[in-house]
């Protein structure tokens, strides 16, 4: 990893108990001009372009749950708490916070949340921006503030909380969030169908996302030209789900062979894309009907391995492999589809060597930039917090 | 209606105010030749008034754009305006200036059937966009009560919900792209039809901003399928304490229903004589729950919550059978507000959010203030998700210093119990005084920052959710008391 600076010895490690530790440590660095890396479970270390930092704050130490009010439905849980735990400590309850994110095991909180990293189920529940009620936080500035509350509605105030969902630790260090909980679903079914054409998966997907079956997932994985594969999630009350998988198994018979049966696996690895490091990765957000277009184009890239798209959502995410040159092409080529497409790309992994020719946001030509600068510069008006993180900083 | 004192900032006034707008835009644009005019822009859904010093009507961005430039060069506030159906003061110009009304921005740019999105002009009221997408078997989910006024622009700077906001998602849930124009005239496209963009969610802070940020000039929208079918159920109690407990319990239980609207006796008797929505009148409190989405498994679910309802004591059960029915069950809850004029010549509504299970004690602590102020209360409000909306009814303005104090005392507890000053109806004029009671200085210069980034010249919609010096003085020496 290019990180490796912050590897060695030099770089002091800082393991905040509190926020307002963590607020105080922010504020000595602030005058010392010394940069901060904030890690979680370290588990998206790859995103963005990072730079070496002076420092690392960990999370770690804020962790456990605040508050749980199960007939509230919401919990207030902190930044450092490793998902797995916050989802076994609703399921006891009976209840889930509706995300799915990759590297569930490892991946805190407040890593999940600056990362705005979402799996399939966003397709019925929303993503993090949909959950995620309020936040406190520590800013550069020494103090600690809150956004948003412990309520499911509230509009008192701007809504602070989607500004640090997916600024990567760039504004402000989260260190508690509160969500809107949601019960545990009765039932659950699932459902594969195969087909030769890519058009035909997402065509499929597309009169299932029209019906009111509201499926838990809708994933399309694409491992060649040929062989495409649509996997449906469907989770609620037993005849609701068993109409829903009868609605996508209709949907996909016609174009393609459809077959029921249990899909957490097959969903779980298609999260944990991929596995190996050496390859470019790539991830889009489309207008929904512009995937199967940019899939065309995918598959026919030199290098191409596999594409995943959760296609309720528009997120796709594609792999290329290959030698340098390749790498690069397909990379640009991929970032230039997104934005034709209507949409935007980021690369999420590429190799090391490569970070001087696949810049993460191409061009960087992302609107409302000018007005994120300023956001940044309010917050963070000496740039300390993860520098090269996201497109802003 | 109370003439507000209007704290009027620097700026042009007056002949070249007017003058300038009509060089800039031409007559037909500007209202404000003739000051009487602008007496139909002094007022909102609230009760402050303020009279612009002149109101714009642009027909398209590059208009709104030119006229904020002008409006940043002579520092003159600039207000936007939808329907005027918002209730806290939003669109009155309390510092003076511009009103920008979005009347002749009201069209639907494209209807994006593929992708599920619409793309409109902030002007477009609100129901229009679900009647234009119901063809093809789509609706904007959020569906506020004045849904046959409002406008989109509105909805995106209150964040508004609806009784199907609580399953389905406020505004905020349901926006994908925006373009604004800030307070000096520049214009600024955010996201698009893609659900996430690269770099910060402005779309996400923008929403709710209640035009102080700078003025939305178009609107990229989710379309969400039309469920297949509905069960509305309502529920008759014999009091307020078995109904609100009702709802704790369904949401306790697992369920979540599309809409859980509740409503006392004096909104029941209110609702029926205006209505004539069939509620039972000897009921002490009503419950109208709706579930929705694929046809199977409905009727379990709407039997699950009936059983839940007779637990709790409900005693008359009533399940609509026919369409027609159903829509006269939801006609006596969103003509609810507008039938409170039965009650009392005048009301003020309030708005906060508790956590669902504080219910039963803060509805038992809103009737206690309303036998200490001897004012009636109504309570019709989105219960699934905790959020209030207590009806001061009052008939004299003379009064109203004792409303303002009651609705403080109800907000007061509602933020107490650990909740929120407003859940959809916005802070505006009517609340920023009272923001301190929910955010400490920290949690407001937070907010602060956004302003600042958007707005540096603090000329968007001046005077609104952050507490003002010369407004707040009067309610900070209260507070500190
Ligand atoms: C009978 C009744 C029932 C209601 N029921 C509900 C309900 O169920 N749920 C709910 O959430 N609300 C409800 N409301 C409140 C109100 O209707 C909503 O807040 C609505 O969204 C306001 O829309 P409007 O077009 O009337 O906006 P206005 O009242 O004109 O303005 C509201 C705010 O939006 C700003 N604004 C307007 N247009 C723009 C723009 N283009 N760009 C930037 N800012 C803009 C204004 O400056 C102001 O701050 C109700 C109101 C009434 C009178």
């Amino acid at each position: 990893m290019s990180l490796d600076r912050n590897e060695t010895a030099t770089v002091e490690r800082l393991r905040p108990a509190d926020a307002r530790t963590c607020a105080d440590i922010l504020r000595r660095a602030g005058e010392a001009r010394q940069t901060v890396r904030v890690r979680g479970g370290g588990t998206k270390e790859y995103l963005g372009d990072p730079r070496p930092t002076d420092l690392v704050l960990e999370t770690t130490s804020l962790g456990g749950i605040v508050e749980h009010v199960p007939a509230d439905l919401t919990v207030t849980v902190g930044a450092g708490t490793r998902f797995r735990e916050l989802e076994d400590a609703l399921a006891r309850a009976g209840q889930m916070l509706a995300l799915d994110p990759p590297h569930a095991d490892a991946a805190t909180i407040g890593g999940i949340v600056a990362a705005n990293s979402s799996g399939f189920r966003r397709a019925r529940y929303g993503g993090v921006r949909d959950l995620l009620i309020g936040t406190r936080c520590a800013l550069v500035d020494g103090t600690v503030a809150s956004a948003g509350g412990r309520v499911v509605k509230n509009v008192a105030g701007y809504d602070v909380n989607k500004l640090l969902i997916g600024s990567f630790g760039t504004l402000a260090v989260i260190t508690e969030c509160t969500f809107k909980v949601t019960p545990l679903p009765v039932a659950t079914a699932g459902l594969r169908a195969r087909f030769r054409r890519a058009a035909d998966a997402y065509a499929a997907a597309d009169l299932v996302a029209r019906t009111p079956a509201r499926p838990a997932a809708l994933a399309i994985d694409g491992r060649a030209r040929d062989a495409w594969e649509l996997v449906v999630l469907a989770e609620g009350e037993p005849a609701a789900v068993d109409r829903a998988i009868a609605i996508a198994a209709d949907a996909a018979s016609a174009r393609g062979r459809a077959e029921r049966g249990d899909v957490t696996a097959a969903l779980t690895a298609l999260r944990e894309l991929p596995a190996s490091a050496d390859g470019v990765l790539v991830r889009a957000s489309l207008p929904p009907a512009a995937q199967t277009a940019f899939a065309e184009a995918a598959m026919r890239l030199e290098g191409f391995m596999r594409l995943v798209s959760d296609a309720a959502s528009g997120i796709v995410r594609v792999e290329v492999r290959g030698d340098d040159d390749v790498l690069v092409a397909a990379a640009d080529s991929l970032l230039a589809d997104a934005r034709v497409c209507g949409g935007s790309a980021r690369v999420e992994r590429r190799p090391d060597r490569l970070r001087a020719r696949v810049e993460a946001w191409g061009d960087g030509d992302v609107p409302g930039l000018f007005l994120m600068r300023r956001l940044k510069d309010a917050f963070d008006p000496n740039g300390i917090l993860e520098p090269g993180r996201s497109v802003v900083s | 209606m109370t003439a507000t004192e209007r704290t009027l900032r620097a700026g042009i006034r007056g002949r070249p105010l007017i003058d300038g707008l009509v060089r800039l835009l031409g007559p037909s644009k500007v209202i404000g030749e003739h000051p009487e005019d602008l007496l139909i822009y002094e007022y909102d859904g609230a009760v402050d008034t303020a009279t612009p010093d002149a109101v714009v009507l642009p027909d398209d961005t590059a208009d709104v754009a030119a006229l904020a430039r002008f409006c940043h060069e002579h520092g003159v506030p600039i207000v936007p305006r939808g329907a005027g159906t918002g209730l806290s003061g939003g669109a009155i110009p309390v510092e003076g200036g511009v009103v920008v009304s979005f009347a002749r921005m009201s069209r639907i740019l494209e209807m994006d059937v593929a992708n599920r999105r619409a793309v409109v002009q902030p002007g477009l009221i609100n129901l229009h966009l679900s009647t234009a997408a119901a063809p093809h078997n789509l609706h904007f989910v959020p569906d506020p009560s004045s849904q046959k006024a409002c406008t989109l622009g509105g909805n995106v700077a209150e964040n508004s919900g609806g009784p199907h906001t609580l399953a389905y998602g406020v505004t905020t849930n349901h926006v994908t792209g925006l373009e604004i124009v800030l307070s000096d005239g520049t214009i600024v496209r955010l996201g698009g039809k893609a659900e996430d963009g690269e770099g910060y969610d402005l779309i996400g802070a923008f929403v709710g901003s209640e035009g102080t940020l700078g003025l939305v000039t178009e609107i990229t929208v989710k379309l969400t399928p039309l469920p297949e079918d509905k069960r509305t159920i309502l529920a008759a109690f014999p009091t307020m304490d078995q109904a609100s407990a009702s709802v704790s319990a369904i949401i306790a239980s697992g369920l979540v229903p599309a809409a859980i609207e509740l409503m006392d006796q004096l909104a029941t008797q209110a609702v029926e004589a205006a209505v004539g929505a069939g509620y039972p009148l000897d009921a002490g409190g009503i419950l109208l729950c709706e579930v929705d989405g694929l046809r199977d498994g409905l009727d379990e679910l709407a039997s699950r919550i009936e059983a839940i309802c007779r637990e709790n004591g409900a005693t008359t059960l009533r399940r609509a059978q026919t369409v027609l029915e159903r829509e006269k069950l939801w006609a006596g809850r969103k003509g609810a507000f507008a039938a409170m004029g039965r009650l009392a010549p005048a009301y003020y509504v309030q708005d906060g959010v508790i956590p669902r299970t504080r219910l039963p004690d803060v509805l038992r602590t809103v009737s206690e203030v309303s036998k200490r102020h001897g004012l009636r209360i109504a309570n019709v409000f989105h219960a699934g998700d905790g959020n209030l909306h207590p009806l001061v009814l009052f008939s004299d303005m003379r009064e109203l210093e004792r409303v303002h104090e009651a609705g403080l005392e109800i907000l007061t507890a509602c933020v107490e119990a650990g909740g929120s000053l407003t859940g959809e109806h916005g802070v505006g004029m009517e609340k920023n005084c009272y923001m301190p009671l929910q955010f400490r200085a920290e949690d407001l210069a937070l907010m602060r920052r956004v302003k600042t980034a958007f707005d540096p010249a603090d000329l968007a919609n001046p005077g609104k959710i952050f507490p003002t010096p010369s407004r707040c003085r009067e309610f900070q020496l209260h507070a500190t008391r």
